[in-house]
């Protein structure tokens, strides 16, 4: 066996890319517990909001609706970004549906309720008006939506390896929280106004939310769960628990000055700039978490797609490409004279990777299909 | 070795039809969220309010608008003057003392407090199990005209009080609403330090 072939089988194992993804496992304590979550919540949505769901349908409709469509540019970036060893869209499914009815409905909203009233009971009802949201949500939200990928653990354990796909899975889990908390946002607007222009409240926080969650859960829990798994160490060679607690406790900083912008700003011109330079620091955080987490994911593409360069199969600028980031991508574009192309052949070479991981390294008539998938975008028989 | 089939469990990992494999990340997520679920309000019910009105104390109802709370209830919610500031469409205050709550919120209405009570009653449909009197005037002392009406049932007795914001062009300022709830046969303890708690609502100055 060659040293290539080698490492390629050791990629595959260590990745577990190509592994199934099962929802429904019986013999798995953690579906059971995914149930439990996901039911309680629901539970939860039926008995707080059911009874006046009919005076501020309205507002629901509406709602629904914006964020409904608000999710749909969310979904393209986020599956740009599931890429590498990518995860299976049933289990980033299920990410979503914890992160938008166990974490919210679940545990956020009585733990939400009991922990502010402890900060007022603590520190007074002013000091609770400044803090109590940035020293409640950041705890009670991110554990709730990490518990979600501690169960997709248990769920996938073979899929569930790197902190880049803790990165994605995060994202997923994040945007469903970020999603169902708006619609409920809209909900508690109108309850605010007593339902008198439900439609009014629904755009006005629309507009408010939907610009505030670019910087939302979406990226605090695609650094927290990032940090996760570093801490967790899933992956031999990323293990570093200091690493993973700093991210993480990063996240959940970043969390607390999003809660409590007023309190920090002290109102005045810094109330209107600190948003803004949150902003910019949260997302140069997010795109380092990002470079550092797919690390081992571009190596382990790189392993899998080996003995295909050395075949010729794949070239090494497109291998550079595929395993890259958006430098690499960037010049495997001008390699190829154009944006179309570079694309087509990026994704037939990930296709030729899943392919190899799937059927664990032996050939198959689907890699040979990949591999002439490849030949034929390249323009060569 | 081979690898055993999708859902196969080896016998001596199995309890009660359950992979005990599984375990760990399952009862990690089950102890966190119960923690998170039932703990922090166990811990919550556990500590006892200690944030009493003082005599001389306002509290803040926003723009400048204010009231004087009764002395000797809980503040459980809202804000003195003098404090963050409160936002007179977002307002919530509760204030509670043994067998009964004032509650005052805020809220953005176009019309006239008469208006605004009635939705706000509109929005909580029949679920209220109690007989309502009609409405009356009210006159703060600062000049400020609202509506108010009593509640009895079997849960207890109450008021309900609706102000628009300001004396001059009412329809269009901030809209507030008092709740007073009470438990059977505490409202007339209470009657004196409620109505002195309406009397005393005031608009921002100038309003």
């Amino acid at each position: 066996m060659t040293a290539a072939k080698a490492a390629q089988l050791s990629a595959i194992e260590e990745s577990g890319w190509g592994s199934p993804f099962r929802f429904v496992q019986p013999h798995n304590a953690a579906f059971w517990v995914y149930l439990v979550g996901v039911g309680g919540g629901a539970l939860a949505v039926l008995r707080d909001f059911g009874p006046s769901a009919e005076f501020y349908a309205p507002a629901l409709t509406g709602g629904l609706l914006l964020f409904g469509l608000y999710l749909i540019p969310w979904l393209l970036l986020l599956r740009h970004h599931n890429r590498f060893t990518s995860q299976p869209a049933g289990l980033l499914a299920t990410g979503f549906v914890w992160g938008g009815i166990a974490a919210p409905f679940w545990i956020a909203l009585p733990a939400n309720g009991a922990l502010l009233e402890i900060w007022a009971k603590v520190g007074g009802t002013s000091f609770a008006a400044d803090w109590a949201a940035g020293l409640t949500a950041p705890v009670n939200e991110e554990f709730g939506k990490a518990l979600g990928l501690v169960l997709l653990i248990g769920l996938a354990p073979r899929l569930v390896r790197s902190s880049y796909d803790g990165f994605v899975i995060g994202a997923f889990t994040g945007l469903g929280f970020q999603v169902f908390e708006d619609v409920l946002y809209v909900y508690n607007g109108a309850a605010q106004a007593y339902g008198a222009n439900q439609f009014g409240t629904t755009a006005q926080v629309f507009l408010i939310r939907g610009a505030a969650g670019i910087v939302s859960h979406a990226l605090f829990s695609a650094i927290f769960c990032a940090g996760l798994m570093w801490a967790l160490g899933r992956t031999p060679a990323e293990r570093s628990v200091p690493r993973g607690v700093l991210t993480m406790l990063t996240a959940m900083v970043f969390h607390f000055t999003w809660d409590d912008l007023s309190g920090l700003s002290g109102g005045g011109v810094l109330a209107a700039v600190l948003p803004f330079l949150i902003a910019v620091v949260e997302l140069v955080v997010l795109f380092a978490v990002l470079r550092r987490a797919a690390r081992q994911e571009r190596a382990w593409t790189r392993d899998l797609l080996g003995p295909e360069v050395d075949a010729g199969f794949v070239d090494p600028v497109l291998l550079d490409a595929v395993s890259g980031l958006r430098k690499e991508n960037k010049a495997y574009r001008k390699h190829v004279h154009g944006r179309r192309k570079a694309r087509h052949l990026v994704e037939a070479a990930h296709d030729l990777a899943h392919e190899i991981a799937r059927a664990g390294g032996v050939d198959t008539p689907r890699i040979e299909h990949a591999r002439s998938e490849v030949r034929r975008l390249r323009g060569t028989t | 070795m081979r690898e055993e089939p999708r859902g196969w469990v080896p016998v001596e990992h199995r309890w009660f039809g359950l992979d005990r494999r599984t375990f760990t990340p399952a009862l990690i997520t089950l102890v966190a969220a119960l923690v998170l679920v039932y703990g922090l309000p166990a811990l919550n019910a556990a500590i006892p309010w200690h944030n009493e009105i003082r005599a001389g104390d306002v509290l803040d109802l926003g723009d400048g608008a204010t009231a004087v709370p009764p002395v000797g209830w809980q503040l459980e919610a809202g804000t003195l003057t003098g404090g963050a500031g409160a936002n007179p469409t977002s307002l919530q205050v509760l204030l509670a003392t043994g067998g009964a709550t004032i509650e005052l919120r805020g809220a953005a209405f176009d019309g006239t407090a008469r208006a605004f009570l009635e939705q706000v009653l509109r929005s909580e449909g029949d679920r209220a199990p109690a007989v309502s009197g009609a409405f009356d005037t009210l006159t703060t002392d600062a000049g400020l005209v609202g509506v108010v009406r009593s509640t009895t049932g079997p849960g207890g007795d109450g008021v309900d009080a609706a102000f628009k914001m300001a004396t001059v062009a009412p329809d269009t300022a901030p809209a507030l609403v008092v709740r007073v709830q009470a438990s059977p046969g505490q409202f007339e303890r209470h009657r004196d330090e409620v109505t002195a708690l309406l009397r005393g609502i005031a608009p921002e100055t100038g309003r």
